[in-house]
């Protein structure tokens, strides 16, 4: 594949994409509906949300935003690529540890992690400061990665991922003096009004969007549904991965960022196996390889959640009330995932995209 | 240390929004913000059980500043962002105190959303320092003992009561409890190094590791067995380790934590000798004291089933301890019920004593149980108190 | 040295059973079923009675040696042939990703249908306790469980490979495993291929359940979930679909595992699994097809 990359490649990638879309800002034009849609639709449940007052469910939504970020993140990689990455997740822990070390008051992070470097003791930023940072510490990260990892394809680079999610894990379980081990890094401060998760998901539709109709993110669907031809006509495919594996590696962080100011406290093993797997489900249940797709994955399952939810907690119908039993929720989830994915193996919405006309395949 | 921490926790406090306790005045309202499912329920459901008691004890007799206790709970799904859904939500039902979850990891973020709204917040049975002050904030305490108390406790006893003199350490890395054990053992180990004690060894393993053949085998290669293993460890890795240490042909005496307590398991060992548990309370129904014994039939009648660990006692102590400490303010106001409860020394429980203080929420020193098995058979056979308490450095270690 | 071997044969044991039960059912249908490590937990829990007290209730634990294994066994092969029947028969044409996903959505109803039942707590089981006693061999002392183990990992190894080279299903299997459409249409029923692979698997499962179970005593919602993913990246480096491949990288990661733990100084003892998945990072990056590439499941480009 890399015996390719050195032919005149700006030239031969235009062509390639010369035959898919008009010039660059026509097809921005034509594209940007989705992306504003998908933020009106999340901007819609933020203010209903406001609207009720309720801090429980104010709490819901900023995990559900969180999650947004993170589908979103997942997408970038795994959408444009085709390529299953089970190790995203281990770039979450890293935002969200620089988020904790960025943000910890330096008296409280100089008992609890004495293992850092001097300049990072103390430093004190504010939370979104710390999460920009925490965005390219990721991005960093995954550029190092990347560069190794993105020689694979197919099975052995989804492995690879998940062995690299594996190492992180390991590493932050272990450091004490720098990530405190297994126990909970604590002190991150906890922002509870729900804007700043707004414009976190909204700011990661955009850069997905941005990423996709960019020359790289063209290129790199290209090499995913013909990637003979992409090859071919000069598509350097493990460099054009790379680009959309360090930005969403960057996405990640800061959803991690914003997961550690939102819960208050981390854990390495809160980054691990199990949140790997739901938000894949959101991604792969909504449409692998459609940005509305992840977005309305996670919404709706997050929704259906909630709802099984409250069934269990129990519902008045006139005089009895009703209540699941406890447990019966997760099952009926898996269930449901299981009929959705069997009846539409594509997931939702398959390759497709939401816009003001009706759905279009790929942007 | 201490004092600056305090000061951090402080801060961090009053900067965070006060949101006003929306409570009612004709009640108390005790919330709990637990795991009712998911894997955390089988730690705090027998703990919260043990608090139902004593919230019932005091009902019946009045209620507390003549008011009457209501519960209300909210369900963590045993999953830490639920869990901070679940403290807002008890506290939106306006809770006076609110109960989070067994595990530090898992009870902070409700315990934070208290701290948050100026609520005191308590841990069911958290051992792990942060459970309090120093990880939460100045109105968040714990019901139960530091887990280094533990190890340094099994370490002194069974130097000074069993002559054991070589000791082994192995630590299962997986959690802060596990290696908070190991933390009370690596102090007490030079005092006792200077009584004669040698470390012979150490290593670690991983809970969910299948095997700890190569563990063992390292053991094995030593020039003599081992007079005792601390082993720091908890559930479900706890039983796969006895298992395999004794099956590969070890004898020597195995130094736990409280984790492992309960004849629940004992099954999968049969006849374990030489195997020994601080506890603070027996639920063998030997406890030296009545009133211990008297518990665990009132709990027998109550939910159907005798305790199934010491897990269950901290519950019934948490609840004993801050009712008094609102009794004695005469208020359920958070600031004052902390001043109140940080002026207990030595409050007697029905499981020990207990001591708050400005610096700590929890226990550095405390009587324990030793409770032995033998031939697969668990009863106490002595208690122990250390001669000295953790001090601060071991415990943040 | 001789006791390290025997660690690393045992260990290996069980990750190369997993491996073996993930690759079979790979070759036929190329899904990664990552509900494989809940049927271990099902197999486990089966003998027990449902009952969400501490005190776990021996139901068919109980059962003398020569119908509890065949018991375990069933228990897997069943619960297997029924996933394949009620949901993985619905995605034969899925993308892979979209099985995986769904089979993990398997998983996660088994682990929650069993939490129901038995609760979270892990519980306690004398399975095969004549197992847990030393024995003496060339001088190393090790548990009898052990030996047994690899024992009868090579007996089930020998009797599989004599099973597939000998019978016509056996043959039909490797057909299929090699290439699946063609075999269609030489003749080689599908379903039945399929469903005897995932009978096959799930008895496997069974296998590991009571070895696992007898080693460590315990009955965890979690326990087959360590194992699955070992077994799972033992499939990938041994060679996707290649059976041959996945019970040699099952054995090199239990040995692996071993040899750091035994040669790591105990400062960096803490983080052998980080070194061990290093490892298998590297070996992806120089054979990303996997040590015996299985002939049919290369990428054409």
């Amino acid at each position: 594949m890399s015996a390719v990359s050195s032919a005149p490649e700006t030239q031969l990638t235009g062509d390639v994409i010369a035959a898919r879309k008009p010039a660059r800002f026509t097809l921005a034009r034509k594209t940007i509906v989705t992306p504003v849609l998908l933020s009106l639709l999340l901007i819609a449940i933020t203010l209903i949300t406001v609207m009720t007052g309720s801090r429980p469910f104010n709490q819901t939504v900023i995990d559900v935003l969180v999650r947004v970020i993170f589908v979103v993140g997942l997408y970038i990689f795994i959408g444009n690529s085709g390529v299953l990455s089970f190790g995203h997740i281990g770039f979450t822990c890293l935002g969200a540890y620089a988020a904790a070390w960025l943000t910890i008051n330096p008296i409280m992070k100089s008992s609890a992690l004495p293992g850092l470097p001097d300049w990072l003791l103390q430093t004190r930023l504010i939370y979104w400061q710390a999460a920009i940072l925490a965005a390219l510490f990721a991005g960093v990260a995954a550029l190092i990665f990347g560069k190794v990892l993105m020689r694979l394809s197919g099975i052995a680079a989804s492995i690879a991922t998940f062995a690299v999610l594996a190492m992180i894990n390991t590493i932050y379980s272990n450091w004490d003096s720098v990530t405190g081990g297994t126990s909970s890094v604590v002190g991150i401060p906890i922002i509870r009004t729900i804007w700043p998760y707004l414009i976190g998901a909204v700011a990661a539709i955009f850069i997905a969007w941005a990423h996709a109709i960019s020359r790289s993110g063209l290129a790199l669907r290209a090499a995913r549904d013909e990637p003979t031809a992409a090859a071919a006509s000069g598509v350097d495919i493990p460099k054009e991965r790379l680009v959309a594996f360090v930005v969403s590696g960057a996405v990640m962080g800061l959803g991690g960022a914003l997961m550690a100011h939102s819960i208050g406290v981390v854990t390495p093993d809160t980054f691990y196996l199990s949140l790997t797997f739901i938000t894949l489900s959101m991604l792969v249940v909504g449409g692998m390889g459609s940005l509305s797709g992840g977005v309305i994955g996670v919404v709706l399952l997050s929704a259906l959640i909630q709802a099984l939810r409250w069934m269990e907690g129990g519902v008045s119908l006139g005089d009895a009330t009703f209540a699941l039993p406890k447990g019966i929720q997760e099952i009926a989830l898996g269930v449901i995932m299981i009929v959705i994915l069997a009846l539409r193996p594509s997931g939702l919405m398959g390759n497709r995209e939401i816009t003001l006309t009706r759905s279009k395949r790929n942007m | 240390m201490a004092y600056k921490i305090r000061i951090v926790a402080t801060a961090l406090a009053s900067v965070s929004l006060a949101f006003p306790a929306l409570a009612d005045d004709e009640k108390v309202v005790v919330g709990f913000a637990t795991a009712e499912s998911g894997f955390m329920e089988a730690y705090d459901k027998p703990a919260q059980e043990a608090a139902m008691i004593r919230i019932e004890e005091i009902n019946a007799a009045g209620g507390l500043l003549g008011k009457q206790i209501e519960v209300v709970k909210a369900d963590t799904k045993s999953d830490r962002a639920e869990g901070a859904k679940a403290g807002l939500s008890v506290l939106d039902q306006g809770a006076d105190l609110v109960v989070v979850s067994c595990d530090y990891d898992f009870g902070s973020p409700a315990a934070l959303a208290a701290e948050d709204a100026g609520q005191v917040s308590f841990f069911l049975c958290a051992e792990s320092v942060k459970a309090g002050i120093q990880g939460v904030g100045p109105h968040s305490f714990s019901a139960s003992v530091l887990a280094p108390v533990q190890g340094a406790t099994m370490a002194e006893w069974a130097f000074k009561e069993k002559g054991a003199k070589d000791f082994y350490r192995l630590l299962d890395t997986w959690t802060v409890y596990n290696k908070g054990i190991c933390d009370g053992f690596d102090w007490m180990m030079p005092k006792l190094e200077a009584q004669g004690a040698k470390l012979v060894g150490e290593d670690t393993f991983k809970n969910e590791d299948a095997s700890i053949a190569a563990q063992i085998t390292r053991i094995k290669s030593l020039p003599k067995e081992p007079d005792a293993i601390m082993l720091c460890t908890m559930m479900p890795g706890a039983v796969s380790a006895i298992k395999q240490l004794r099956a590969a042909g070890i004898n020597s005496m195995i130094l736990n934590g409280s984790g492992v307590d309960g004849s629940y398991w004992l099954s999968a060992v049969p006849d374990l000798t030489n195997f020994y548990v601080p506890v603070q309370g027996s639920i063998y129904g030997d406890d030296p004291s009545a009133d211990v014994n008297k518990f665990n039939t009132v709990y027998k009648e109550k939910t159907g089933a005798e305790p199934s660990s010491q897990y269950v006692y901290p519950g019934y102590v948490m609840i004993d301890v801050w009712a008094k400490a609102v009794e004695r303010a005469g208020t359920t106001d958070a600031d004052a019920v902390v001043a109140e409860l940080e002026k207990m020394k030595d409050e007697p429980t029905l499981f020990g004593t207990r001591t708050f203080t400005p610096e700590l929420h929890h226990q550095n020193r405390a009587r324990y149980l030793i409770v032995e098995t033998k031939a697969g058979k668990p009863g106490v056979v002595g208690e122990w108190t250390i001669s000295e308490p953790v001090p601060m450095e071991a415990i943040l270690k | 040295m001789l006791q390290t071997l025997f660690d690393a044969l045992s260990l290996g044991s069980l990750y190369a059973l997993g491996a073996l039960g993930i690759a079979l059912i790979f070759g036929v249908m190329r899904l990664v079923n990552f509900a494989h490590g809940d049927v271990i937990a099902f197999c486990v829990f089966a003998l027990l009675w449902p009952s969400t007290d501490a005190m776990a209730i021996v139901f068919a634990g109980q059962l003398p040696w020569y119908l509890l294994v065949p018991f375990v066994l069933l228990c897997g092969a069943g619960l297997s042939v029924l996933c394949e029947i009620v949901v993985f028969r619905r995605f034969r044409n899925a993308n892979p990703a979209t099985m995986m996903i769904a089979s993990f959505a398997l998983g996660f109803v088994i682990r929650y249908f069993l939490l129901m039942l038995y609760s979270s707590r892990p519980k306690s089981i004398s399975l095969l306790p004549a197992l847990s006693q030393p024995v003496e061999i060339f001088g190393a002392r090790l548990p009898l469980l052990q030996l047994i183990t690899i024992v009868a990992t090579m007996a089930i190894l020998i009797g599989l490979t004599l099973f597939l080279r000998q019978t016509r299903f056996g043959l039909e299997m490797r057909a299929a495993a090699e290439n699946f459409s063609m075999a269609r249409m030489l003749g080689v029923r599908a379903n039945r291929v399929i469903m005897g692979a995932f009978a096959l698997s799930g008895a496997l499962a069974g296998a590991i359940a009571l070895i696992f179970g007898s080693q460590t005593g315990t009955v965890d919602i979690q326990m087959g979930a360590s194992i699955m993913l070992m077994a799972f990246i033992a499939t990938v480096i041994g060679g996707l679909g290649s059976l041959g491949g996945a019970v040699l990288a099952g054995f090199l990661l239990g040995a692996a595992s071993v040899v750091m733990q035994v040669a790591l100084p105990v400062d960096a003892r803490p983080f052998r699994d980080a070194f061990v998945y290093g490892a298998v990072i590297l070996v992806l990056l120089f054979r990303p097809q996997g040590l015996i590439a299985a002939r049919g499941t290369k990428e054409r480009v």
